[in-house]
């Protein structure tokens, strides 16, 4: 057993941290530690910087553009990447629908699109979940009915993450009404910018514009979008939800967040004394940081295996469980730390430039809005529930 | 980055792993040894040695075959999956470890615990120090260039078929001084025995001794030194053990799930009940994780061995009442029963925490050693 780094990895680690220094911009590192709101522009600006390095299709292989890296290489990338403070990657076209296209699209689909998600020229969102298919994706009621050389298609998709930004979305729509439901499931990459598809804002419990409502109505999509053949949709749904995302864990993300409650705690007071060296908070800290040190090694466990060609499989959906959970805690301990001083409320403080007198330390604006907001990883992405029954089916041969 | 096992270490664990599994197939078998006069097998325990699994506990400056981290938890793992009770604990792993941490080792000690001519075992708790490793209340005087020991020794493992106990006792200063504690070589028939079998099935004794001879081994700093290592491979090993004990209750309750019938179906097929069996899935290698780090550094420096080994051994607290209480509550009334071994196993991994730093003990230590 070896738990350290490569040579070759650490160099590896030291040329996308020296990249990150040089190009991200400080206005932006700065946004991104306070929690500010990021525009269109911003995820934009990193993803085209990304896209120039030829590090934005950093899952695919090389053929198509990809990095051709190894797992512990996309480890140390994703790592790098929440210590820099950069803005995310959206991953709507780069992470999920590109391998779909490289596994099951066309060649003229893979021509057309994949170099344009490669340049960022198409902002992707996501059409899934519906409002009666969450969980049970496979009841969606959007359909898509063949007029010849185009589908109309009709329905409404729900929890659009920055569908309000996007260009392209694919869905997945009924095509078949007939049969049982997951064998009547079609692929579809739609326009957003088709007569007859509407976008409506969610709000959510933070008070944040970031999901949407996707309606369609008699929207016209050429028949040349639908992915591999009709009626086989959910087969390439399965395979986008299972692709192997070795950052599942979100380990780097909740590194992070423990060291900001460190210092959170440290700064806040109760009794005279800081609030870290109160024994029953400090104790909830420090079994968080052990399931957070021993998650990381499990997270490595299943990237090494990954790196050595074995498939994760019931690993990711584990990690995925325990990675939300540990990451909620900390936004949660993050909020006691707090006191009273989480609950002022001030939305314009999130906007860029704004430069009024915070209440109460500036660090505090964010938290208990970051508490709520990460109430979402358990549900989405299939949530902690359905984890498990994957898990119990797939492991367990009860 | 390798999480995989060396050849040699693959071999090592696939035959002591056989070895034990075949003396150890039967859970009434262990019941047998404890009722032996020793509280164990003399023969399983010379076999062990024949075979060099006592080898396995000690490094090869010292005569030994293995000792690093990860031999010490591939053996302690099966100890765990057999719940053998021999004294690897206190002969193989902690007075070897004392014996071989002094500035002038006793490897002459050393090679006859290996060849399973001497049982020793490390004398440190006793009733009120809990878990700490410079709490000693045991006197030791000088008279005429004799050292004189005073007082008493609880919870001693396997200590009452012990040839020769290390016994830590205070030379000077108060009770919870960290400095003037010393550590004595002691002859175990002048000390008066009291044996027992503790809940979990293993022979302990309480020792109490009068002005008995003692030969000097280390004192001061380096005698502390001495115990927090040994007390940091103690806490090791019985993590590693308990990573084998908590895979046979997980694996003995997935096979109750099957075989179980209620309501017309096996009760594996409700849904509540398999969403814990993933809860238990995932926190067992959320343990495997921490011990594996803790295994792999546990020869760098002190601070980050303590530190790793505090981190298992709380996570093998909280971990470990979970999969004991979880495996007794899914089997139902079958698990309160001696017959049935998982009763046996959620003891012993109940009781591991009651041994060498429980799981606030370690928190706390892990909170002193990170700066939180």
């Amino acid at each position: 057993m070896n738990f350290e780094y490569s040579e070759k990895d650490e160099n590896f680690r030291i040329e996308v941290r020296e990249w990150l220094k040089a190009t991200l911009p400080n206005y932006l590192k700065e946004k991104v530690k306070k929690y500010q709101r990021l525009t269109k522009e911003d995820y934009e600006l990193f993803m085209n910087n990304l896209s120039e390095k030829g590090w934005l299709a950093w899952h695919w292989p090389e053929e198509y553009g990809g990095t051709g890296w190894n797992a512990i290489e996309k480890h140390i990338f994703e790592e790098e990447i929440v210590k820099a403070s950069a803005p995310r990657i959206v991953p709507f076209g780069v992470n999920m629908l590109g391998p779909v296209l490289i596994e099951f699209g066309s060649e003229e689909q893979k021509n057309y699109y994949l170099p344009r998600i490669l340049n960022n020229e198409d902002w992707w969102a996501q059409g899934y979940s519906e409002p009666g298919a969450g969980s049970d994706l496979a009841s969606l009621k959007t359909t898509a009915i063949d007029k010849g050389d185009h589908y109309l298609v009709n329905g409404q998709k729900t929890w659009t993450t920055l569908g309000h930004h996007a260009d392209m979305i694919f869905c997945l729509v009924k095509t078949d009404l007939n049969v049982k439901p997951q064998l009547g499931i079609s692929f579809l990459l739609i326009d957003m910018k088709s007569p007859g598809v509407e976008v409506k804002p969610i709000i959510t419990l933070d008070g944040e514009h970031e999901v949407n409502e996707v309606w369609f109505t008699d929207v016209k999509v050429p028949k040349k979008n639908l992915v591999g053949k009709e009626n086989e949709g959910w087969t390439y749904a399965k395979y986008l939800l299972t692709f192997e995302r070795t950052g599942i864990a979100g380990v780097p993300n909740s590194k992070s967040a423990l060291n900001h409650l460190k210092m959170v705690s440290r700064k806040s007071m109760k009794n005279g004394k800081p609030l870290i060296d109160d024994p029953i908070f400090s104790s909830e800290v420090a079994e968080l940081e052990i399931d957070l040190l021993a998650m990381e090694i499990f997270n490595l466990r299943t990237v090494s295996a990954a790196a050595e060609g074995k498939a994760p499989g019931m690993e990711s959906s584990l990690l995925k469980i325990k990675g939300t959970l540990v990451r909620q805690k900390t936004t949660e301990l993050l909020r006691k730390a707090l006191g009273p001083q989480a609950l002022p409320y001030l939305p314009e403080q999130f906007d860029e430039g704004w430069n009024e007198m915070p209440i109460g330390p500036e660090y505090a604006g964010p938290i208990a809005k970051q508490y709520f907001n990460m109430r979402k990883i358990s549900i989405y992405g299939g949530s902690n529930e359905i984890q498990k029954n994957i898990v119990a089916k797939a492991s367990f041969g009860l | 980055m390798d999480f995989s096992l060396s050849e040699e270490r693959k071999m090592l664990q696939e035959t002591v792993g056989r070895f034990f599994g075949n003396n150890y197939k039967d859970i009434r078998k262990r019941g047998e040894y404890l009722k032996m006069t020793d509280g164990f097998s003399r023969d399983f325990w010379k076999e062990s040695s024949n075979l060099g699994v006592i080898n396995g506990l000690v490094s090869p400056a010292f005569g030994g075959l293995g000792g690093s981290g990860e031999d010490i938890c591939i053996i302690f793992e099966l100890i765990g999956k057999s719940l053998c009770i021999e004294p690897f604990l206190s002969s193989g792993l902690l007075s070897s470890t004392i014996l071989s941490s002094l500035n002038n080792p006793k490897t002459d000690l050393i090679n006859q615990i290996i060849e399973g001519k001497l049982l020793m075992s490390f004398a440190h708790m006793e009733m009120n120090n809990r878990y700490e490793d410079h709490l000693v209340e045991t006197k030791a005087k000088l008279e005429k260039e004799t050292w004189k020991l005073n007082g008493s020794k609880s919870f001693v493992i396997n200590g009452d078929s012990a040839d020769k106990v290390i016994i830590s006792a205070r030379i000077e200063g108060k009770v919870n001084d960290k400095e003037g504690i010393g550590l004595f070589l002691v002859d175990n028939n002048n000390i008066n025995n009291r044996p027992y079998n503790t809940i979990d099935g293993y022979r302990s004794t309480e020792m109490s001794f009068e002005n008995i001879n003692g030969e000097l081994l280390c004192k001061d700093n380096e005698a502390l030194e001495c115990i927090i290592k040994t007390n940091s491979a103690g806490a090791l090993a019985l993590s590693a053990e308990a990573v084998g004990i908590m895979q046979v209750c997980f694996d003995l309750t997935l096979d109750y799930l099957k075989t179980r019938k209620q309501f017309g179906k096996s009760i594996g097929a409700f849904q509540s009940i398999q969403h814990r069996m993933v809860d238990m899935m995932l926190e067992i290698e959320q343990v495997r994780s921490a011990v594996m780090l803790a295994s792999s550094t546990f020869e760098s420096n002190s601070t980050t061995r303590d530190k790793n080994v505090s981190a298992a051994k709380n996570l093998v607290g909280r971990v470990g009442k979970l999969i004991a209480e979880e495996s007794i509550q899914l089997h139902g009334g079958i698990a309160m029963t001696w017959e049935y071994s998982v009763a046996h196993y959620a003891k012993r991994l109940i009781m591991i925490d009651h041994l060498m730093g429980d799981a606030d003990y370690h928190r706390d230590r892990f909170k002193l050693l990170s700066s939180i």
